[in-house]
């Protein structure tokens, strides 16, 4: 899991591409696909994950500044 | 000694008389034009005669080059002085001239001419340059003041400072502001100011006569303006004031309290600016993992269908295929009429013999026949 967020998300991109212009064998295809949704709830964890993190900051700085 | 009843003198002993006669006179100043001047760096002194314009009077003048050139006073022929100094008698030759112990510049004429030239040699160095110029810092950490002991100035600079930026440290140098003491003491309070780590200095004085800001124009203090370390706000004098040091400055401030005010940001505003940045950055942020999400459900959707889509394809390349397989297999050739005539296994390609029976395939079946 040494991926970073962008190198997951330009991997995706790049298989739905692929998928799109549809020259890829049969086996390939769903091995692909797979390979896609993987990527996508990898991705997707991550943001869930930075956006808690995000809210969290601000809360607590908003707690501080009203001291 | 003696002679013929006649007391006589040795030219010595009688240049010797004069010398110490003349020594007794009182120190005066003598104001006159300078001529005839004559500085060698190889000569111990520096000489000239001071004329008297109206009478064309003249007077052999002699100074010491070491003393003339603490002066800096960069005469030049013609310029109208005052000199402080006592009649003297050079015993050896019997010549007589005044021994200079201070030269000053007389007459604002002569002033301005000595400050143009001054600017002239200083621009010429490029100590002026806008390119020079360096901005101040955001936010100092120690301020240098240089100023006048209990002056306005003081006051108006540190209380600028303190309604803006209470937080700020200011290391204040106290030296003389006027008078022949003041510019070495300026340009010290500069360089120590800088060893003390300040990391901007106002050189700040309020309003006086011409004489008075003079020193700001020496060329000790313009140096070490424009030679410090950090940048410096100059505050001399007022708005129409134009002393030298100003030029050097990396800013010029009109006033004392202006140069309170550059140098220092107005907390309130910088807390107001803090708050916005803050929160900026918390919008931002949000921003970016919204944007990103937004990708990744495109990303997401067109993935969904990519799928079934390559399916399609494939589905459709294969009834294309199978299209094209069937108009090259044979029953097409019979549903146009053709036949295929076959004796036992054996294909027909060429007339057989007499009576030999055949079987006749066509589109709708096949059939038995006898070769004629």
């Amino acid at each position: 899991m040494s991926q970073t967020f962008e190198e997951a998300q330009a991997e995706l991109e790049q298989i739905v591409e692929r998928l799109e212009r549809g020259d890829v064998g049969l086996e390939e295809l769903t091995q692909l696909w797979e390979r896609g949704e993987e990527l996508y709830r990898r991705c997707a964890a991550q943001l869930t994950d930075a956006q808690g993190k995000i809210e969290e900051l601000a809360r607590r700085l908003d707690a501080q500044t009203e001291d | 000694m003696e002679v013929e009843g006649r007391k006589v003198y040795s030219v010595r002993a009688f240049n010797l008389g004069v010398a110490t006669y003349l020594q007794k006179l009182p120190t005066v100043w003598v104001e006159g034009e300078v001529t005839e001047l004559r500085r060698q760096q190889r000569w111990a002194t520096v000489y000239f005669t001071l004329k008297d314009p109206d009478s064309g009077a003249c007077l052999s003048t002699q100074m010491p080059r070491g003393q003339f050139d603490a002066l800096r006073l960069d005469l030049v022929e013609g310029e109208r002085v005052h000199v402080y100094g006592r009649p003297e008698l050079y015993e050896q030759r019997g010549d007589f001239h005044l021994r200079a112990l201070t030269i000053e510049r007389f007459g604002l004429g002569a002033h301005l001419a000595a400050l143009e030239r001054l600017k002239r040699k200083l621009a010429a160095e490029g100590l002026f340059a806008a390119s020079r110029k360096r901005p101040l810092p955001r936010i100092p950490a120690l301020i240098g003041l240089v100023t006048g002991n209990d002056a306005a100035a003081k006051r108006d600079v540190l209380t600028a400072i303190t309604t803006r930026f209470p937080p700020a440290h200011v290391l204040v140098a106290e030296t003389y502001v006027q008078g022949p003491r003041a510019a070495p003491a300026i340009a010290t309070a500069i360089r120590d100011l800088c060893a003390h780590g300040v990391d901007v200095i106002v050189l700040a004085r309020g309003g006086g006569s011409f004489e008075d800001l003079l020193p700001f124009s020496d060329e000790r203090v313009v140096r070490a303006v424009a030679t410090c370390g950090v940048p410096v706000i100059s505050a001399v004098g007022h708005e129409q004031d134009m002393p030298l040091c100003d030029l050097a400055a990396d800013v010029r401030a009109s006033t004392p309290s202006v140069a309170g005010r550059l140098v220092v940001p107005d907390l309130g505003e910088l807390r107001t600016w803090l708050d916005r940045a803050h929160e900026g950055l918390g919008r931002g942020a949000r921003r970016v993992v919204e944007r990103h999400r937004r990708r990744l459900a495109v990303a997401h959707e067109r993935l969904a269908r990519a799928p079934l889509l390559a399916l399609e394809r494939r589905t459709a390349r294969l009834e294309n295929a199978h299209a094209r397989l069937r108009t090259l297999s044979p029953r097409a050739t019979l549903e146009r009429g053709y036949a295929i005539v076959r004796s036992g296994d054996e294909l027909v390609r060429k007339p057989p013999a007499a009576g030999s029976p055949l079987q006749v395939e066509v589109a709708g079946g096949t059939f038995g026949a006898r070769s004629e």
